[in-house]
C-alpha cells in the first residue's frame, strides 16, 4: 500500500467524546510462543504478477480450495488477477485477468478493474465462487483516482463494478456484470437459499441487492459515508452491517428496509465516540448463532454479536485486539490493525493483530521487525486467547492481514498487504488442531 | 511488469490535476452538517425517513422544513445563540413526501404527499430558544391537519406570498391558496404544475410549458395562463428558485445547467452556465452571490457571481467539523440570518448542512 492509499482509505480520521457502549472484558491468559505447538509460516508472493501491491481478498471457495486476488491499485492501469493456492505444487495458480474477462482493460483510460475488495462469495450447489471488483487504480495515463473528482468524467470515471461468476469446478468464467455502475463494490456477501448477493457501494455508501435469477439490481439507498468493510447474513436471512456512527445495520428482506440500531458497536469509551467503528471483518460462529468480529478502527475492537437475541442483537465487547498506544496522537490503521478472522477445525477463533514496537507500551529490541503480524487463537469457550505465530516475510512487512480462511485440509491462509508483488501466508496447523473439510459451514461473504 | 504509466508525473496538467484533486471538496466556505435532533440528547429522524425536500425560514431566523421517505416528517430548526438544535415535530401519517414548506406570519403551512394525495398541516411556532434541555422544557408541537388541497392530486410546490398571510399551491393540475390564519384552502384554478414556484413582488410564477410560465397576480388572484415567455434554453426539467432578499431579483436554471436572473417588471437574463447539470437548490447570499448545487447522483457545490455571470466549482459537499459526513445529494435551500445558507439533504440520514460562504475580499482591500 502506498502512502497515498492510505491517506485515502484513513480521510476524516478523528477522535472526540464518551458514548456508551457494551461491556469490555478484557481478553486474558495471553500465553508465549514457546509454549505452543508449531504452527510453520510459509509466504507466497503473486510473483506471476508482479505489479501486484495489495492483497484484500482472501476466500475458501465452494471446492474447498483457497482464492486470492492479487490486486494492482498503486498502478496505473493495474488490473486484479485471482490466484488458488495448489496444494500439489504447494504453490500459486493464476486464474486469469480479470479486466480482460470483464472486456474493460487495464489501458482503457479510466480508473481500472485493479481490486476484489471483500468480494468473494461462494455458492455452494453449483460450485461457482462469484467475485467483485473495487475502485482506486487510477487510469493509465494518472497518478491517483478519485471518484468524488472524476464522478461525472465520462472518460475517467471507473464503468463500475464488475460482478463475475467463476465455475470452479470447471475453470473457467461463465458470465459477467455490471454489479454497481461507477463505483466499487466494497464488500460482497451471497445468500444462496434466495439467490441474491448483497453488496455496498463505494464512494456513496450504497447497499444494493442482485438477483441472480434475472441477472437486476435494486439500489436500496445510502447508509452513511464510510464504508463497512463486510457484511454478514443471519439464519431468518437478514443481512446485517454497520454505520459511520458504529451503530449496527440491519436489512430485513420482509419490509425491505435499512434499519439502525440503537447501540452502538464496542469502541474505547476513554477517547473515541463510536464514529469509524464499523465492521472491518466478520467470521460466523460454526453453529451459526453468533458472529465474531473486529472494528476498522484505531485500537480495533473484538465483538461477539449475537443476532437473534432480542429486538436488536446482543453485543458483547471483547476488548481490543492491539496494544496500549498514545491516544493523544494518531495512529494510521495500517499500522494498528486486526483481519483475518476465522474458524479452524479445532472450534477456535483465529485472527491476525498488528504489533508494533513503541517506545512506551512495547519496547521491543532493535533485533525485532518493528511491525509484527501476530496469529492469535481464541477459545469461544472461555475468551482466552493464545499468541500462536508470527508471521514472516522474508524481507518485508507481515501485519496487516485482509482476510482469513481454512482450506478443505485444515491449514489457516491469510491475504497480506504493503508488499509489491504482495502475497499471502498459509499457516499449517498442527495435526491435532485441524480436519478435514474445515471450512464447512462455509462462510458466504468476503 | 503488466502496465507502464504514460504520463510524466512532472509535467504542468499532471501538477495541475494533483491540484485539482487536492481542492476537490469544499473549495471555499465551510460546511458543516448538523443531524436532525439535539445532538447528544434526542435521536434523529429515522434513516430511511429523513430525506429533507423542503426548507423555509422565518423572520427569525429558524429554519423550517419537510421530509421524505417512509413517511414525512415536519421539523424546525435554529441555529444561533444557545440554540443548535433539529426538533421533529413528527411524522405525517399517511405521508410519504414533503412538497413544500411554507412560514407563514403566524405559523407554518406545510403541504404532504401520501396515497391520498396532497394534504396541507399547520404547525405552530415552536419556540426555538435556548438551553432546551434545562428544567423549562417543551410540550411536543401538534401538526393540525387543514386537509386535501385538490382531491385526488398531488401537490407539487407551494411558496407564501411577501405578506406572510396567504400561501400559493399548485398540483399537478390546479393552483390553489391557503390562508395561513384560518387554515382555509381555495381552489383558484387550472395550472399545470411542474417544478417550484418562484415568489415575486406581485405575483407567483409556475411553469406553463417548455417556453412559458403563468403568473398569479397576488391582488386580484387571478390566474394568467401563459403569460411570459422562458428565454432561449432548454426548459424541459423542473424548474428550481430562489430570490434575492435584498433586491427581490429571481433566479432560475435550464436543464443544460443555464442560469438566469428574471426581474418580473423586465425580462430574463442569462448569468453563466454551472458546470454540471441539473441544477437543484439554489440560494442568495446578502452580497448577492447565488451558490447551489449541481448534478445528479453526487452534486457539486457552485457559485455565481450574478453581476459577471463567473460560475466557479465549488466541488463536493464535505462536513468535518463535529459531524463528518460527504454530502452527495439535496433538496432545497435558504440563506440564514447572517448569510449563512442552510442546505436540505436529500438523502437517508439526510443532515441539515450550514453552509458559511467564503467572505469575499472588500473592494478597499
Amino acid at each position: 500500500m502506498s502512502r497515498g492509499q492510505i491517506d485515502r482509505r484513513t480521510f476524516m480520521k478523528v477522535s472526540g467524546g464518551v458514548l456508551a457502549a457494551g461491556i469490555a472484558p478484557s481478553l486474558s491468559a495471553e500465553a508465549s510462543l514457546s509454549e505452543q505447538p508449531p504452527y510453520s509460516v510459509k509466504w507466497y508472493p503473486f510473483t506471476g504478477h508482479p505489479d501486484s501491491d495489495t492483497c484484500w481478498s482472501l476466500s475458501v471457495g465452494p471446492d474447498g480450495r483457497i482464492y486470492a486476488a492479487a490486486c494492482a491499485e498503486g498502478v496505473p492501469g493495474g488490473v486484479v488477477k485471482p490466484v488458488r493456492y495448489n496444494e500439489q505444487r504447494d504453490d500459486l495458480d493464476y486464474l486469469f485477468n480479470l479486466a480482460e474477462k470483464v472486456d474493460d482493460p487495464g489501458d482503457s483510460g479510466r480508473a481500472s478493474q485493479c481490486k476484489i475488495h471483500y468480494s468473494f462469495a461462494p455458492s455452494m450447489h453449483d460450485g461457482v465462487l462469484y467475485m467483485a471488483t473495487h475502485l482506486s487504480g487510477p487510469p493509465i495515463d494518472l497518478p491517483v483516482y478519485s471518484p468524488w473528482y472524476s464522478w461525472h468524467d465520462a472518460k475517467r470515471c471507473f464503468r463500475g463494478s464488475a460482478l463475475l461468476a467463476y465455475d470452479t469446478r470447471a475453470d473457467q468464467v461463465l458470465w459477467w456484470d455490471t454489479l454497481i455502475p461507477k463505483e466499487g463494490c466494497r464488500c460482497l456477501l451471497h445468500d444462496e437459499e434466495r439467490g441474491l448477493l448483497y453488496a455496498m457501494s463505494y464512494p456513496r455508501d450504497h447497499f444494493i441487492i442482485y438477483d441472480l435469477r434475472t441477472r437486476s439490481r435494486r439500489d436500496i439507498g445510502r447508509i452513511s459515508s464510510i464504508n463497512p468493510q463486510a457484511l454478514f447474513l443471519d439464519k431468518r436471512h437478514r443481512v446485517w452491517t454497520s454505520s459511520d456512527y458504529g451503530h449496527l445495520v440491519r436489512y430485513t428482506p420482509e419490509t425491505d428496509r435499512l434499519e439502525i440500531s440503537p447501540g452502538l458497536l464496542a469502541h474505547d469509551l476513554n477517547y473515541q465516540t463510536g464514529w469509524h467503528s464499523v465492521f472491518y471483518d466478520v467470521a460466523p460462529s460454526p453453529d451459526g448463532e453468533c458472529v465474531y468480529a473486529s472494528t476498522w478502527c484505531p485500537n480495533p475492537r473484538l465483538m461477539r454479536i449475537w443476532p437473534d437475541q432480542g429486538e436488536w442483537p446482543r453485543v458483547e465487547d471483547l476488548g481490543p485486539a492491539t496494544q496500549p498506544r498514545d491516544t493523544s496522537f494518531p495512529i494510521d490503521m495500517y499500522r494498528d490493525h486486526c483481519g483475518g478472522l476465522a474458524f479452524a477445525g479445532d472450534g477456535k477463533l483465529y485472527y491476525v493483530a498488528s504489533r508494533w514496537r513503541d517506545p512506551k507500551y512495547n519496547p521491543t529490541p532493535e533485533s525485532r521487525k518493528q511491525n509484527e503480524g501476530v496469529v492469535w487463537r481464541l477459545d469461544p469457550e472461555t475468551l482466552k486467547r493464545q499468541e500462536v505465530a508470527l508471521l514472516e516475510h522474508p524481507t518485508g512487512l507481515a501485519h496487516y492481514v485482509s482476510r482469513g480462511a481454512v482450506d478443505h485440509n485444515g491449514d489457516l491462509f491469510f491475504g497480506h498487504v504493503g508488499n509489491r508483488p504482495s502475497g499471502i501466508f498459509k499457516v499449517s496447523m498442527p495435526a491435532d488442531r485441524k480436519r478435514k473439510n474445515a471450512h464447512l459451514p462455509i462462510r458466504m461473504w468476503g | 511488469m503488466q502496465t507502464k504509466s504514460r504520463f510524466d508525473p512532472d509535467s504542468p496538467e499532471i501538477k495541475a490535476y494533483l491540484d485539482e484533486l487536492a481542492h476537490q471538496f469544499v473549495r471555499e466556505g465551510t460546511m458543516v452538517a448538523f443531524p436532525t435532533c439535539l445532538p447528544g440528547m434526542t435521536t434523529p429522524i429515522t434513516h430511511d425517513e429523513s430525506r429533507i425536500t423542503a426548507l423555509d425560514i422565518n423572520s427569525k431566523g429558524h429554519v423550517y422544513g419537510g421530509t421524505s421517505g417512509r413517511q414525512a416528517h415536519v421539523f424546525g430548526a435554529a441555529f444561533h445563540g444557545l440554540t443548535g438544535i433539529v426538533l421533529d415535530a413528527g411524522a405525517v401519517a399517511g405521508s410519504t413526501s414533503t412538497a413544500a414548506v411554507c412560514c407563514g406570519a403566524s405559523r407554518v403551512i406545510a403541504f404532504v404527499n401520501g396515497p391520498q394525495g396532497g394534504r396541507a398541516m399547520a404547525l405552530p411556532y415552536l419556540h426555538l430558544a435556548e438551553d432546551w434541555i434545562q428544567e423549562w422544557g417543551l410540550e411536543p408541537p401538534v401538526l393540525d391537519e387543514l386537509g386535501e388541497c385538490v382531491s385526488g392530486e398531488a401537490v407539487v410546490h407551494a411558496a407564501g406570498v411577501l405578506s406572510g398571510k396567504t400561501v400559493v399551491g399548485v398540483t399537478t393540475r390546479h393552483l390553489f391558496t391557503v390562508d395561513v390564519e384560518s387554515g382555509r384552502i381555495t381552489v383558484v384554478g387550472e395550472a399545470p404544475g411542474q417544478g417550484h414556484l418562484a415568489t415575486g413582488r406581485a405575483a407567483v410564477f409556475g411553469q406553463e410549458d417548455p417556453t412559458r410560465l403563468w403568473r398569479f397576480d397576488i391582488a386580484s388572484g387571478k390566474i394568467h395562463r401563459a403569460a411570459i415567455r422562458l428565454p432561449d434554453g432548454e426548459w424541459t426539467s423542473p424548474l428550481r428558485w430562489t430570490r434575492d432578499q435584498n433586491t427581490g431579483l429571481l433566479f432560475t436554471a435550464d436543464a443544460a445547467g443555464r442560469l438566469f436572473s428574471f426581474d418580473e417588471n423586465q425580462s430574463f437574463r442569462f448569468l453563466g452556465k454551472a458546470h454540471l447539470s441539473p441544477v437543484g437548490p439554489m440560494a442568495v447570499v446578502p452580497d448577492g452571490r447565488l451558490f447551489g448545487f449541481c448534478g445528479t447522483e453526487m452534486a457539486n457545490l457552485f457559485c455565481c457571481d450574478t453581476v459577471s455571470g463567473k460560475v466557479a466549482n465549488l466541488g463536493v459537499a464535505a462536513s468535518v467539523l463535529e459531524r463528518r459526513r460527504y454530502g452527495y445529494q439535496f433538496g432545497d435551500a435558504v440563506t440564514g440570518p447572517s448569510g449563512e445558507i442552510v442546505f436540505g439533504e436529500e438523502d437517508n440520514g439526510g443532515h441539515l448542512w450550514l453552509y458559511f460562504p467564503r467572505i469575499a475580499a472588500s473592494a478597499h482591500s
